[in-house]
């Protein structure tokens, strides 16, 4: 896996003030370390080139 | 007599026969849990005098001439995720602590009720699924009984923890990322993830929509199908049940493991795991002549599409909460629930892009290959309270999130899967995973049958407990 990108407390901060959540500053370096991890495996899976047509909508069958 | 070690089919066969009373049956079940979750901690709940007036039904059923099921008296439990009617559906949580008792029981919960099995409680777990430990901070860590200072896994750590310790013959319990088979592998039982959509998750608390699956533990392979059989087909209550009607697997297992193509998964199944692990795999592959290797292209990117999106849709569910009550998240989930309300949206629409991909790359593979073995775990039961990292060769990994390595990439695109358990002498029991097709359990339960037949596979019992 990539190295973690690095995210500080004060991006986990405004982060959760845009989506309404407040994080305790004893929380933050903790949230922050687990939003890095979580970030490389999204840029994981981002560095993979899908093929154009490949989407994520489940099949509809009513 | 029926005791800890008697498979549910047999008692099942007594109570039908009239040769036991499925009273006497759950309140051996009740003495037992009494007497040994104390140290295992496996049950939140006991449903002690509501369990033996079920079980007086039954008797009173067969006394009247009527069927009382095929599960006739068969105690069991279900992990505390499920829906019980007259109590709140706890989800390993002290939130959850205060609803109110919900009204109606989880399909596949009333499904093993109408099959006869008389409920005797709810079982521990990881707060809302999330996590592979069951080191639960507001109830307490579940013990495995093979050795109760180490963890019995998770998240359905009291599910497979109470079969193997011989409290219940059968349990119920959910695997979103190999949270049925990584416990059911540490605790050394059989444990089914079926085909995503296979079996109903009406009235089990969410962790990721996209593959939260429920499934049954038993110590016998017999047991599994019985209870599988009970819980699996079509339901209303659960919108991505699938249509197509049930498909009986007890029937199966005598039918021998010919022109059944088996191979082992190679790749990102072979490396970053014990010796143990690995030597377990061999061993099955031995005994079932399966020399061919399969590889998947790209399972460690599936493992990591699995992660943001169970972050995504956890977070995204429980993101109120954590606005209003974050405080009161168990401290093993809070951080990383909090994080994962924090991603980006194109983080979660790439990760199902990818699922998409992958899932039709692995449909590649099962069409020349009918059952694949993979290692359950990397490696045995840790301690309770083992560090956060552990080395492995030249890479440290997360000693928690690690035991999904082998389970995530599959369930990641719904296939079934049995775990089943393998105990060296005087080692720690250590699970192999029978992969399939979607919607072909049958070949697993005839591969199971095969290795319990031949002694290859077995739920011993714990000796620390004996």
């Amino acid at each position: 896996m990539s190295e973690p990108p690095h995210v500080d407390e004060a991006e986990v901060e405004r982060l959760a003030a845009r989506i309404g959540l407040t994080i305790d500053p004893a929380s933050r370096a903790a949230v922050a370390a687990n939003l890095a991890g979580l970030l490389a495996a999204a840029r994981l899976v981002a560095e993979f080139a899908l093929p154009e047509e490949t989407e994520p909508a489940p099949r509809f069958e009513p | 007599m029926t005791d800890g070690a008697t498979p549910a089919l047999a008692i099942a066969a007594a109570v039908r026969g009239g040769t036991i009373r499925a009273r006497d049956v759950v309140a051996g079940a009740l003495d037992r849990i009494a007497a040994r979750d104390g140290t295992l901690n496996a049950f939140t709940r006991v449903l002690g005098d509501s369990a033996l007036a079920d079980a007086d039904a039954v008797d009173r059923r067969r006394a009247k001439g009527e069927d009382p099921g095929p599960l006739a008296g068969v105690p069991f439990a279900v992990k505390n995720l499920f829906d019980v009617a007259g109590l709140p559906t706890l989800a390993g949580s002290k939130i959850n602590a205060e609803l109110p008792p919900v009204e109606r029981d989880a399909t596949a919960v009333a499904r093993l009720r109408a099959a006869g099995a008389v409920l005797v409680g709810a079982l521990n777990m990881d707060e809302y699924a999330y996590g592979f430990s069951t080191e639960n901070t507001h109830y307490g860590p579940t013990r495995n009984p093979h050795d109760p200072t180490r963890i019995a896994g998770g998240s359905s750590g009291g599910s497979a923890a109470a079969v193997a310790a011989g409290l219940v013959p059968l349990t119920l319990g959910t695997d979103t990322n190999g949270s049925i088979r990584v416990p059911g592998a540490l605790c050394g039982v059989f444990a089914l993830k079926p085909t995503f959509g296979r079996v109903s998750r009406a009235g089990v608390v969410p962790l990721a929509w996209s593959f939260d699956h429920a499934g049954p533990f038993a110590r016998t392979v017999a047991d599994l199908a019985a209870a599988f059989d009970a819980i699996q087909g079509p339901d209303p209550r659960d919108p991505v049940c699938a249509a197509r009607p049930a498909a009986a697997c007890a029937g199966e297992l005598g039918r021998g493991i010919e022109r059944l193509r088996i191979a082992v998964a190679g790749g990102h199944f072979a490396r970053l795991a014990d010796e143990t692990s690995l030597a377990a795999v061999a061993r099955v592959a031995g005994a079932l002549g399966a020399r061919a290797e399969v590889t998947f292209p790209e399972v460690h990117r599936a493992r990591a599409a699995a992660q943001v999106i169970t972050a995504c849709e956890g977070g995204a569910y429980h993101l109120e909460r954590l606005r209003t009550r974050a405080a009161d998240f168990d401290p093993m989930t809070r951080d990383r629930f909090l994080a994962a309300a924090l991603l980006p949206a194109a983080a979660y629409t790439g990760a199902q892009r990818f699922r998409a991909w992958f899932r039709a790359r692995v449909a590649e593979v099962f069409r020349e290959v009918d059952v694949m073995l993979a290692p359950t775990t990397p490696w045995p039961a840790p301690p309770i309270g083992a560090p956060v990292l552990t080395r492995i060769g030249d890479v440290e990994v997360f000693t928690r999130g690690h035991l999904g390595h082998f389970t995530q990439p599959l369930s990641f695109v719904g296939l079934p899967v049995i775990s089943v358990p393998i105990v060296a002498r005087g080692a720690l029991p250590l699970g192999v995973q029978l992969v399939a097709a979607p919607f072909n359990e049958a070949a697993l339960f005839r591969v199971a049958a095969r290795l319990e037949a031949d002694g290859v596979v077995a739920a011993t019992a714990p000796t620390v407990l004996s």
